[in-house]
């Protein structure tokens, strides 16, 4: 079927196609953005050979939850080419001169076009994660432990170590590759110096694996592995071991002042403006953007004068899909700890995350104040708003094209 | 005003004061300083003693860690013979060192009248007197409070989250009297220096006492950033303080943080990480056995805070020696001077 033809149906017929060939989301889609789903698909059929689905071994034309020996592969060669990447940041020709007060001698490899290593050149780290041994791997963390425990370097006031920080990349890539496999879209919009605010969709109802893939995203498809530092809820400070630990991999308290200061270093924010309300929903209203917070990341981004970018995230909600959102498990909860402020809980039946296929998008950055001025109240909400409505037009556009969630 | 309380006998040090305020000390500024008994008091007079323009007249309830030539008076800071025999020695500059009770920094006392009365005599006394030009006051950053919704990085403006302990509620209180005073008398000049944490190889505070244990009990889970002061560095800061004519609050503290677990593997002490109720126990004993540590401490070892010093450079011109990590070797003895 051609689009032409498409097009000459009525809406109703076409919810009918829709639901025939699992289209998610159709039910908000307008006549134009059915079509636009449609198409592609249609056409998919009419075709023998398609780009999008591949039959793989008399399979059917459907991803079965799962990882394939396809995909497998292509976790291996995506890692490789990062691997490439990354190499070329760092110099293992050269050795780092640097030596402790007490004596211990650095002997890290230098960063290209510099004479010190990434540990021991100041403020580089903080905003690049170069990899300090010349490469990501289990192999070098005899080398970083030794770091580690002599503390040869410098913590950022936030809290981030560099080398946990490269610890955790390296693990995480595992689930970033291999297992929720992210393919990203629009990297490019991501700015390559100067701060930025990533504004994206919550979801996940157990863990907030959002927020990790998105700094991955951004550290194994930019084009400089740049550090996104994610802003997150007091939960964090509170909880053991947690406390600690996402303040050495680069993330920080979502307090305004934290926010801002991040903002002047010239550091990209990863925020998810939705908040708790964006984590706690059930699995029905899965990517439906909610209102998003008081339009607190705008005033931030006008107030530092840095774009912001809105990053529609998919693949997040089916992970733990949320069966039910309880307030009374808040109440129980509220009863043990007094000084938490859960009001609601999702609930999921699933203790280990689904392999899901995750896409993000980066959309085109937006200026909060589009003259210079600064904006005032209406004009943040507004902003907000637009903010909201292209993250639940890239979503939807999104669903409309993945047959489904594995 | 109970008179007989006093421990202070008047004639001698009047005539005291009436001789070394005589002609031959013209020019000379006169440095009152309390909490002289403390290691960084001593520390600070001897190093103002070295110095022909200064005469420092020093207070205490204690006996001085450090020896010093100055005069020195044993009177208590809740007394109020320390305001009267400050208002006949008739100070250019006073240097507050001891601005809370020291039983209250050490989490030992409970008596709410106690704690502050001596701060309000002392400048109900600098509001008589005309002479003093400056007031430099030792608070600590423990006014802001470790607390899971502060933000990292605690400026001089930043507004504290949380419920205060004892120790912060003192001294934000004391902080209160400091700017109202200055505020009322426009030609009183004063200087509130948030120091973090002093630590080094001859202070003793309730943090370096615990920090110097041979087996240090952490909480389990948590691993706050710290932020320390090198004792040296805290006597060039107030001393610098007196030599420059700035206003204001400022966190003065070293460069850089630590991890608490990073900081005890730099000094080679075992970490032993305990659950909440057990360490909470083992704080009790250590308390027992004269080593308390208060609960603005215990606060700090589970969330950790560090504070801004971009203002302590800026505006109050302070540029200290020692970053963090070389403090941290320097206290436990691995190594001897600060070299770049």
């Amino acid at each position: 079927m051609t689009r032409h033809e498409l097009e000459s149906l009525t809406k109703a017929e076409l919810m009918g196609m829709a639901r025939d060939l699992g289209v998610a989301g159709r039910s908000r889609m307008s006549k134009v953005q059915l079509v636009d789903a449609l198409e592609s698909l249609v056409a998919d059929h009419g075709d023998a050979e398609s780009d999008h689905v591949e039959v793989v071994d008399g399979f059917p034309p459907i991803n079965l939850p799962g990882i394939s020996p396809q995909d497998r592969a292509r976790a291996k060669a995506r890692r490789e080419a990062l691997t490439e990447r990354l190499a070329a940041l760092v110099d293992t020709t050269r050795h780092c001169p640097w030596t402790s007060i007490e004596g211990h001698p650095c002997g890290l490899p230098v960063l290209v076009g510099s004479d010190r290593c990434g540990l021991h050149t100041p403020k580089t780290i903080e905003d690049m994660a170069v990899p300090l041994a010349g490469h990501l791997g289990f192999g070098t963390w005899p080398t970083l432990w030794r770091h580690l425990t002599l503390a040869t370097y410098d913590i950022d006031s936030f809290g981030l170590d560099p080398v946990v920080a490269e610890m955790a990349w390296h693990i995480l890539n595992g689930m970033y590759y291999d297992y929720f496999r992210v393919e990203v879209e629009g990297i490019e919009h991501v700015p390559m110096s100067g701060g930025a605010v990533l504004a994206a969709n919550h979801g996940g109802a157990a863990l907030p694996y959002d927020g990790a893939m998105l700094a991955l995203s951004v550290l194994n498809e930019a084009e400089k592995p740049r550090r996104v530092r994610v802003i997150g809820t007091e939960i964090f400070n509170m909880l053991p071991t947690v406390s600690h630990l996402y303040r050495k991999v680069g993330a920080a308290y979502a307090a305004r002042d934290d926010a801002r200061e991040l903002l002047n270093r010239g550091h990209l924010l990863g925020v998810f403006p939705e908040g708790e309300r964006g984590f706690m929903k059930p699995v029905w209203e899965a990517y439906r953007v909610g209102r998003l917070g008081r339009g607190g990341f705008a005033e931030i981004a006008a107030e530092a004068d840095v774009p912001i970018v809105p990053v529609a995230i998919i693949g997040s909600e089916e992970v733990h899909p949320a069966v039910m959102v309880s307030k009374r498990l808040a109440r129980l909860v509220r009863f043990f700890f007094p000084d938490q402020r859960v009001e609601e809980i999702a609930v999921a039946l699933n203790p280990v995350p689904l392999p899901i296929r995750w896409k993000i998008r980066f959309l085109p950055p937006v200026m909060a104040s589009e003259d210079g001025a600064p904006p005032d109240a209406l004009e943040l909400l507004e902003r907000s708003e637009d903010v909201r409505h292209s993250i639940q037009a890239a979503l939807d556009d999104m669903l409309a094209t993945r047959r489904t969630a594995f | 005003m109970a008179v007989q309380n006093s421990g202070y006998a008047g004639p001698r040090t009047l005539k005291m004061c009436g001789e070394l305020g005589g002609p031959t000390l013209r020019g000379m500024r006169k440095v009152f300083v309390t909490g002289a008994a403390s290691w960084t008091g001593g520390h600070l007079i001897r190093r103002l003693e070295t110095r022909p323009d200064i005469r420092v007249f020093a207070v205490d309830d204690a006996t001085p860690r450090v020896k010093f030539s100055s005069p020195f008076e044993k009177l208590s800071l809740e007394r109020l013979a320390l305001a009267r025999y400050m208002l006949e020695v008739e100070p250019d500059a006073i240097v507050h060192l001891q601005s809370v009770h020291r039983r209250t920094e050490e989490g030992r006392n409970n008596d709410s009248e106690e704690r502050i009365v001596g701060a309000l005599a002392l400048f109900g006394a600098i509001e008589r007197l005309d002479s003093v030009k400056s007031v430099i006051v030792k608070s600590d950053t423990a006014v802001y409070g470790a607390n899971p919704r502060n933000p990292s990085i605690m400026s001089e403006n930043t507004r504290p989250q949380g419920s205060p302990t004892r120790y912060q509620r003192d001294l934000t209180e004391m902080e209160r009297f400091v700017t109202e005073t200055a505020n009322r008398h426009d030609t009183i000049r004063y200087t509130i220096l948030r120091f973090a944490p002093i630590f080094g190889p001859q202070v003793a505070n309730p943090f370096s006492r615990y920090l110097t244990l041979p087996m240090v009990p952490t909480l389990l889970g948590f691993d706050p950033r710290i932020q320390v002061t090198h004792e040296r560095d805290a006597v060039a800061a107030l001393e610098h303080a007196l030599d420059n004519d700035t206003q204001g609050t400022f966190n003065v503290a070293a460069d850089g943080q630590l991890y608490l677990s990073r900081m005890l593997r730099l000094g080679r002490r075992l970490p032993q990480p305990l659950p909440r109720r057990m360490f909470e126990s083992a704080m009790k004993g250590l308390a027992r056995a004269n080593i308390a540590v208060p609960s603005h401490i215990q606060a700090l070892l589970k969330h950790g805070m560090v504070s801004d010093t971009t203002a302590m450079r800026s505006e109050f011109g302070f540029e200290p020696e020692w970053t963090c990590r070389q403090t941290t070797l320097h206290a436990y003895g691995l190594i001897e001077e600060a070299r770049p």
